[in-house]
């Protein structure tokens, strides 16, 4: 079963990345996520699909510590980083984002030029030494969101004038500047067009050879296309987590089935 | 699967699409019968009429194909719906071979008509038509698992091509006979032993739409190897062929 598949590029890894174990979230009495169970591979795709309201994207924002920004939030059970628990006391969480990046479904770029918005992640961590080596930084990170070309010669202009698409992989620049290890997506394409949708596809495929990539999305297609590992959430459940190809032409759980053949929402 | 897709249009053309296999069975169905009849009561025009119809079974089988690749591209059908859309595939490519092989009945039936060799034709040509009648039930059987999902039928259609095999290997030996007898019975066997061995054929195809039946419902073909006994070839040898 497990044989290289020729239409589905192989996992490079089998060591996870993260892990999670029994993760319970609560927004006051409201039980939103229910024991999660999950390994995200390194150096893979990973998509989390599901109907609205399902707990994916709650889930995401936990790899983070996200939801400690909402009130009456509560997440118990044990998220881990490269076997460190990242609810543990002693991480600082805004470390901890520097090391899990994450890009939003609306490009946020800062109201600042380009080269700013990429060099300010390094920046403030004190990732750099010199100007050149900043200079250095941005520019590898802008070729990483395989937007250098289109933006060297105005480096220093908004980043807020570019286009939807293009300020999302500034987004995604931004996110890799600070070299993360896990880079978090909550629906990077949920607005942009299907060229730019597919430049970012391309990008996410080509990110994969250096971070683990965690993928919301509401486009099964999307996820069929650059996922190599597949989560279906429902409910606030975890009901299934395999290869992405296994997900999609033999899905174990006939939940999952109705939601990937469109039979419930 | 009972659950309807949330856009209903989905529904109606995947029923759409299995309705013109389900079509295309049914023609197929009768040519064998058809064919097979035709040559038992060596009826010329039914024999012609057959090869007539052929026609129509590979325009269907287009039609088919045509209707699956619309649905891949606009539908982008996953699991079970895509299992569904490419079993259609493979299931109209062998009814269409199965029509083929009555089609080439039929134009055998009509040579042999030439040759007026009666005796041997009627003989065989009461077995070749209870042959034909079995596979026409395999076969049936075989689309009725695909029309209502039954695993444990298609399952028994794959057990079952097995007396297939069997009333083969014994034509078969019966036409070694009579050419060993005569040779002037050579040609006619000749043609008679090409229609039993195509209509053995059938079977194997019967037995084909059978697994992608399994296929579909489960996801993965039959891996156990399925119970043959077509042995011709060591019949050879015991007759130092």
């Amino acid at each position: 079963m497990n044989d290289m598949r020729l239409t589905e590029r192989n996992v490079a890894s089998d060591t996870a990345k993260m892990r999670a174990r029994k993760v319970q979230v609560y927004y006051g009495d409201n039980h939103a996520l229910k024991d999660v169970d999950v390994d995200i591979l390194d150096k893979t795709v990973t998509a989390f699909i599901g109907p609205s309201g399902c707990g994916k994207s709650t889930f995401l924002r936990c790899l983070n510590r996200m939801n400690d920004t909402i009130a009456g939030c509560r997440v118990e059970g044990e998220i881990t980083l490269e076997a460190e628990n990242i609810y543990d006391r002693r991480v600082d969480p805004v470390q901890l984002r520097a090391k899990v990046g994450m890009v939003f479904q609306k490009p946020n770029p800062f109201p600042k030029s380009i080269y700013d918005n990429v060099a300010y992640g390094p920046r403030i961590h004190g990732l750099t030494r010199s100007k050149a080596e900043l200079d250095e930084r941005v520019e590898q990170s802008l070729r990483r969101a395989a937007l250098w070309n289109e933006v060297k010669d105005r480096l220093l202009s908004p980043g807020t004038g570019l286009s939807g698409g293009q300020q999302q992989r500034l987004c995604i620049a931004r996110a890799v500047a600070t070299e993360p290890e896990v880079l978090l997506m909550d629906e990077p394409c949920s607005a942009l067009d299907p060229i730019a949708t597919a430049q970012v596809e391309e990008l996410i495929d080509e990110l994969r050879e250096n971070f683990s990539v965690v993928i919301v999305t509401h486009s099964m297609q999307q996820a069929a296309r650059v996922s190599q590992k597949t989560a279906f959430f429902h409910l606030g459940h975890l009901v299934e987590y395999g290869d992405t190809g296994q997900i999609f032409t033999n899905p174990r759980d006939p939940r999952t089935e109705s939601y990937i053949t469109g039979r419930i929402g | 699967m009972a659950e309807q897709h949330i856009a209903r249009a989905f529904d109606r053309d995947l029923e759409a699409i299995q309705a013109l296999v389900m079509k295309m069975g049914g023609m197929v169905e009768t040519a064998i019968l058809d064919a097979a009849q035709a040559l038992e009561t060596r009826n010329d025009e039914l024999a012609e009429q057959v090869r007539k119809n052929d026609k129509a079974i590979d325009a269907l089988e287009m039609k088919i194909n045509e209707e699956a690749a619309r649905l891949i591209a606009l539908r982008a059908p996953t699991a079970s719906d895509l299992r569904m859309v490419l079993s259609v595939m493979k299931i109209a490519s062998s009814l269409e071979r199965v029509g083929d092989y009555a089609k080439n009945m039929a134009k055998r039936t009509q040579a042999l008509a030439q040759l007026g060799q009666v005796g041997i034709i009627a003989g065989a040509g009461a077995s070749l038509r209870r042959m034909a009648k079995a596979v026409t039930e395999l076969l049936s059987d075989a689309l009725d698992a695909y029309a209502g999902r039954h695993l444990d039928l298609a399952q028994d259609v794959r057990v079952r091509d097995r007396d297939i095999d069997q009333m083969y290997n014994a034509l078969f030996r019966e036409f070694l006979t009579h050419m060993m007898e005569d040779p002037r019975n050579i040609t006619a066997c000749m043609h008679l032993h090409f229609i039993a061995k195509n209509t053995e054929r059938m079977g194997d195809h019967a037995t084909a739409i059978a697994e992608q039946v399994v296929y579909l419902i489960t996801g993965e073909l039959p891996e156990d190897p399925r119970p043959k006994a077509e042995n011709v070839a060591d019949l050879t040898k015991a007759a130092g062929a």
